[in-house]
Order: structure tokens, then C-alpha cells, then sequence
């Protein structure tokens, strides 16, 4: 084995000496201690991977995503699987959790756990400050948002895959492609998020919208016959409100 | 399984599967979501894993086979065909680098490695795992595992070079076209 060979074979070598007593590390460690130079190495080599791995490990999970994934899997065992509609993110439920207030433009309807879900999803990847909206598809799309008074877009009015194709910002929530875009509207900052509906297209009835809070932000959630929406803001519910 | 038990199965794994993520999403928001879908995955099919101690490689392997997935149907990912070699031995200078860099920018520095480096890397030096652990959990052999370890560990070594010397703007290696990962 030469010097070469043993570095390579010790790079697997885990800092803290609990591959020991693997005999794949015996010849190495036995050269690493007959041979200064590579002696040498060795040491360094194991103090850097200690320092890397004390430093990563002091990366924390965001607040609240050990609550999400208890929350999705209670709402989303075996039995509560399903296929159709909102069916594909009931296992994120992540706003189960974290859902402090959720109310309807007509009446006080808590909405399902899924369409809290993506709620969650939009609010969570707001706060990540993270905008999209590249290429000149999404582009168009956002000039008609920042206008005063203007409407949230219909079907007709987005063409997902030009969008996409062209670099508009694309999240995968549940195995599902998300477009992303951003906008202005009257000094306030909001997300767009259009998500194409599973299966039935054209057929599926329009629903929402509704409203989550959570305490990085408000969303409001609604359907056409091809996409579920979502638009996000940290300006607040009534200001969501002002945009439908 | 039970509930108590599942609490108890994510209380024990979340955290190291969200560094995992982390370093292999490059962002929090997609990193979230590869965690919360692998234990979906087990609340839905994973519990036929009666051996909890077969759980956290399971685990990782999902996660990792759940990036994958969507990795591929992500048309601008770069791909794993363009793998630079490794350079850089370690000298003492380093392990002071990395003790003077904070824990957000030596995982930014982790997130310019090659994926293919990146993720024995990431078990390596978030989960201890050993090379035949990284080998499970990754689905490949045990000689690609300490070679990718090998030449992963120089890549970052170079990262965090480049993070602390202010070029700031950390670039993924630029892989030169035929390269392969070993």
C-alpha cells in the first residue's frame, strides 16, 4: 500500500476513532504511525472532518416542521391517503400544527387540512425571501399584478409549461410542480402560487378561496377548474382580501 | 406503529434528515419539505419496517431516493456525468478556517460540492455514519463510497477556502463535460 493509497482508505476513517477496529483501516493507520509524513496528514485530516461535522451539526431545523410532519402523519396514515384533488398534499398538513386563524371570505368555514397544507407551503417558502418570476411569460404576468385593481389570473391567462420552460421560478411541494411568481401591489409584497390540479381538468369545481394565518404570514387559498392558487404576504389578510 | 412511537422515530431523526436535506436541496424550503415527505412516506409504507434500527437507514435512503426523484424532473439540475476530481490536501490552516467560519456558511460551502460528493459527505460528517452505513443508505458500493468521501472532502476543502477569502459568491465546480463520479 502506498502513502496515496492509505489517504484515500483514511479519508473514510470517522473522526471520532469508531473505525478503530475495522481491519479496512488496519494497514493505513498501521503506515499513518510508522510514517511521519503521513502521520502528519492523518492528524490534520481528522481534526478538519471533527471541525466540519461540529459545525453542521450545530444547523438547526426550522421551527415547527418535527409539529408539520406528526401533523401530516396523523392526518395522513394508510387510511386517510387519497387520490383526487386536494388528495396529493394532504401529506404535508404541515399548518396543522401551526394554524392560528382560518376563515372564509363568506362565513367562518375552516377549510380542509390539505388546503391548510399548501397554505402553509406558500407561507413557509415566503419567508424563505426566495422570487421568481423569470422569462417574459411570467414576466407579463407580473406587470398585470402590479396593476391597481387588477384581478388574480384565471386558467386561460397562464400557460404553465411556457412559463416554466422559460425560468420561472418552480417548486416541488408533494411531487407536484409549483410556479412561483412575485409582485407589488400598493407597497405591499405578495407570492403567487399556481399549481396544476390532478386529473380532472376542466372538470373539477372551483373552490375558495379561504384565508390561513400563521405567524410569518397570511395566505389565501383558492381553485379554478386547472390550478389551485395560493397567493402569500406578510401584509396581512386584509390586504390578501384587496387582491381577489 | 404507534403514535408515541412515531413522535419518538421523528424526535430521534428530523433533525440529522433536515441536514441531509439541507446540504442536498441547497434551501430550507425544499430541504423542509424532502423531510416531511420521507416520513409521509413511512406513515404510509415504512411501517412495515418492524427493525427500528433499520429505521434511520430507511430513513436517509428515502430521502435520498425522494431528492432524486424530483432532482429528475428538474431539467436544469446539473447532472452527475460532470464530476471534477478532488485536489486539495489538508493542511493546518484549514481547521482553523473552519472554526473560525459560522455553521450557515460551512454548510453554504458543503452545498457547492458535487452531489455526488456531497451526499456520503453530508452522512459522514452530520450522522457518523460509516462507509458501509453511507453505502446502504446511498444504494451504491462500498468502493464508490470512499472515493466519492475522498474526493468530496477535497472539494469542500477548497469551498471553504474560497467562502473565507471573500470571493463570497460560492460557485458550484465547474465539472469539465465526461468526468465521471467512481
Amino acid at each position: 500500500m502506498t502513502n496515496e493509497e492509505a489517504k484515500f482508505t483514511l479519508s473514510a476513517f470517522r473522526p471520532n476513532g469508531s473505525d478503530s477496529g475495522d481491519a479496512t483501516f488496519c494497514d493505513a493507520l498501521r503506515m499513518a504511525g510508522d510514517d511521519p509524513v503521513l502521520g502528519s496528514w492523518f492528524t490534520r485530516s481528522r481534526a478538519h472532518d471533527a471541525a466540519v461535522s461540529d459545525k453542521l451539526r450545530q444547523i438547526a431545523p426550522p421551527p415547527g416542521l418535527k409539529e408539520a410532519i406528526l401533523a401530516g402523519a396523523r392526518a395522513s396514515g394508510p387510511k386517510g391517503r387519497s387520490g383526487r384533488g386536494w388528495g396529493w398534499i394532504a401529506g404535508l398538513a404541515a399548518a396543522a400544527a401551526l394554524a392560528i386563524g382560518v376563515f372564509s371570505m363568506k362565513a367562518p368555514v375552516r377549510p380542509g387540512v390539505a388546503t391548510t397544507a399548501y397554505a402553509s407551503f406558500a407561507i413557509n417558502d415566503m419567508v424563505s425571501e426566495k422570487h421568481g418570476g423569470r422569462g417574459d411569460p411570467a414576466g407579463a404576468l407580473v406587470a398585470r399584478l402590479q396593476t391597481t385593481g387588477a384581478r388574480m389570473p384565471g386558467a386561460d391567462q397562464i400557460d404553465f409549461e411556457k412559463m416554466r420552460d422559460t425560468g420561472c421560478r418552480t417548486l416541488n411541494f408533494q411531487g407536484h410542480q409549483v410556479l412561483e411568481v412575485c409582485f407589488v401591489r400598493d407597497g405591499s409584497l405578495f407570492h403567487l402560487y399556481m399549481a396544476p390540479r390532478d386529473g380532472a381538468q376542466g372538470a373539477a369545481p372551483a373552490q375558495g378561496p379561504s384565508f390561513v394565518t400563521l405567524a410569518a404570514g397570511a395566505a389565501a387559498i383558492w381553485s379554478d377548474s386547472r390550478f389551485d392558487y395560493a397567493v402569500a404576504s406578510t401584509a396581512g389578510v386584509e390586504a390578501i382580501r384587496r387582491l381577489l | 406503529m404507534n403514535n408515541e412511537a412515531f413522535a419518538q422515530l421523528v424526535d430521534a431523526h428530523y433533525a440529522p434528515l433536515y441536514r441531509f436535506a439541507l446540504s442536498l436541496a441547497r434551501n430550507g424550503s425544499d430541504a423542509g419539505d424532502l423531510v416531511q415527505q420521507t416520513f409521509f412516506i413511512w406513515a404510509t409504507k415504512g411501517d412495515g419496517i418492524r427493525e427500528l434500527s433499520k429505521a434511520k437507514s430507511w430513513l436517509f435512503t428515502t430521502l435520498y431516493r425522494e431528492f432524486l426523484r424530483g432532482r429528475r424532473r428538474d431539467s436544469r439540475s446539473s447532472s452527475l456525468e460532470d464530476l471534477p476530481p478532488g485536489e486539495k490536501e489538508p493542511v493546518a490552516e484549514d481547521v482553523d478556517r473552519v472554526s473560525r467560519l459560522d455553521a450557515a456558511t460551512v454548510m453554504t460551502a458543503l452545498q457547492t460540492v458535487d452531489e455526488a460528493f456531497r451526499a456520503p459527505l453530508t452522512l459522514f460528517y452530520i450522522e457518523d455514519m460509516s462507509y458501509q452505513e453511507i453505502a446502504e443508505a446511498l444504494e451504491v458500493p462500498i468502493g464508490t463510497v470512499m472515493s466519492r468521501l475522498s474526493r468530496g472532502k477535497s472539494q469542500l476543502r477548497l469551498a471553504l477556502e474560497r467562502v473565507e477569502s471573500g470571493s463570497s459568491k460560492v460557485l458550484p465546480f465547474p465539472g469539465p463535460k465526461g468526468a465521471r463520479a467512481s
